[in-house]
């Protein structure tokens, strides 16, 4: 683990929690970029070609407020990927992963839970056609939503 | 194309477009474009999605497509949509209607990152600066990251960008959007530009294109933000122009030999333009070289006079682009290249 000023690189230990969490859940075998880590839980993926020493160099002279971009969250040790991990990790992501219809679709992209059975439980990758739409969370009954409010579909029944 | 209000330009101004555009008609065509708002544009995201994807599903929309550019199939003008027979549907003529206002902001494939909102001319810089896979970029003024992401679109997310801003609140824009591009090959800075500059001197961090797209009066931009009018004034052009220079002048010593730098900004003042351009060939003579370079618009040569002032010859490689060529917004650019 290195620590720059608000961001720190995860190596070892800490890189594998995630690939490992990313391999159960969705069947990511490959995966590459660094992986940094800001806050408790918030994970970056950057993909440039500064290492670690070129970070250090650069944080002396500047503030760096961020390296890449969002990947996921942490939670209790599983990864609730973003619209652009999921966009991202598209080819890699084998299993978990529930299909929406047109409808569902809107619904899920005005920022609204679902009320759908999938038999799945925890975090699954939403799609509908070939567009990954980030993950939701599954329980019995419903597919909880975390679509950030900035990238929300216009609710016009609300707007009535 | 209907004629909009706008608010009356200052007399100082007219006087000084008079004297950039001495034919009458040119003159003429230049105040009727600068009324009418401009064309919807937008550049697709390359690393989400192909045009020819975006196109289907725009078009399922209804929308109707152009696409101005041909060596630039990810560049498309949204002319309007096809009319539905809704009350409140604006039509532009009989077999096109006007988009919502916000609509093409809202579409769920712009929230999904698979397009970018640009004016035209906004995505000249990084066209003459053709960034490439694997290469170092230092985008000084990156907010609110418009050419970052096109620059990340072309450099596929290799190499690395280094993109500065200042400000807190348009370094929240930049991050938001670099997000929703899925720019992964991007590092975000917070510092001012000529500091930042002198740091990567002082510490030997230097790059193979530089793009400083200045802080400007944004002359250009009247078409999409007529409040420029009641901006403008003459000394906010002086004390922009000195920036610019310095600007320019400390991200150049960051070129690797061999590297390239655009200067670009949104405004037809002389002052920030030509005369930055005539300022950073003098300082750096042996050094430097201004080079020529193609784009998909009319450009019209840098200026090599303005009142008193005489630019040296070679300035008449930098660009102005102007709104009545193009159907634009007006812009200005210059490329150089590091020899020394």
């Amino acid at each position: 683990m290195t620590t720059i000023e608000n961001i720190k690189i995860l190596k070892g230990k800490e890189r594998k929690e995630i690939l490992d969490s990313i391999k159960t859940q969705f069947g990511i075998e490959k995966f590459n970029g660094t992986l940094l880590q800001r806050g408790k839980e918030r994970i970056f993926l950057y993909e440039g070609n500064f290492d670690e020493e070129d970070l250090k160099k650069l944080e002396k002279i500047t503030f760096i407020e961020r390296a890449g971009i969002y990947l996921g969250k942490l939670e209790d040790h599983k990864m609730r990927l973003s619209i652009e991990g999921s966009q991202i990790l598209k080819n890699e992501i084998k299993k978990n992963i529930v299909e929406l219809d047109d409808q569902e679709k809107e619904i899920w992209m005005m920022g609204h839970e679902i009320l759908k059975k999938t038999g799945l439980n925890g975090f699954i990758i939403m799609k509908y056609k070939e567009d990954l739409l980030g993950t939701g969370k599954a329980s019995e009954e419903k597919i909880t939503n975390f679509i950030p409010k900035s990238r929300r579909l216009r609710d016009r029944s609300i707007e009535k | 194309m209907k004629e909009r209000k706008i608010p009356e330009p200052k007399p100082l101004f007219v006087e000084r477009i008079k004297k950039l555009l001495t034919e009458k008609e040119d003159l003429e065509e230049y105040w009727k474009i600068v009324k009418i708002e401009p064309v919807n544009s937008i550049r697709v995201n390359t690393l989400k999605i192909t045009p020819k994807k975006l196109k289907e599903k725009l078009e399922s929309y209804g929308w109707v497509l152009n696409f101005p550019w041909k060596d630039h199939p990810e560049i498309f003008v949204v002319l309007g949509k096809n009319p539905t027979g809704k009350e409140n549907e604006i039509l532009i003529n009989e077999s096109l209607s006007k988009l919502e206002p916000g609509e093409l902001g809202r579409s769920l494939e712009h929230l999904l990152g698979y397009y970018y909102i640009q004016e035209l001319s906004s995505m000249l810089p990084i066209i003459a600066l053709d960034p490439k896979e694997k290469e170092s970029h230092l985008d000084l003024c990156a907010s609110p990251g418009s050419k970052t992401t096109q620059a990340g679109a072309k450099m596929k997310n290799t190499g690395n960008i280094i993109a500065n801003e200042i400000s807190m609140g348009r370094m929240r824009i930049l991050a938001s959007n670099l997000e929703r591009c899925g720019i992964t090959n991007t590092i975000i800075t917070k510092k001012e530009g000529r500091d930042l500059c002198k740091n990567f001197e002082n510490e030997n961090i230097k790059f193979d294109k530089i793009l400083v797209d200045a802080p400007c009066s944004g002359e250009g931009t009247l078409r999409s933000s007529p409040k420029t009018y009641l901006m403008w004034n003459l000394n906010s052009i002086k004390s922009l122009s000195k920036l610019q220079k310095q600007l320019l002048k400390n991200a150049f010593l960051n070129l690797k030999i061999g590297g390239e730098i655009v200067y670009s900004t949104c405004t037809h003042a002389p002052e920030e333009n030509e005369e930055v351009v005539n300022f950073i060939l003098n300082e750096f003579e042996d050094q430097i070289e201004i080079i020529d370079f193609k784009l998909p618009v009319k450009t019209r040569p840098g200026l090599t006079k303005w009142g008193e002032k005489i630019f040296k010859e070679k300035v008449k490689l930098s660009k102005r682009v102007y709104p009545q060529d193009n159907n634009t917004e007006g812009f200005f650019l210059a490329k150089f290249r590091r020899i020394k």
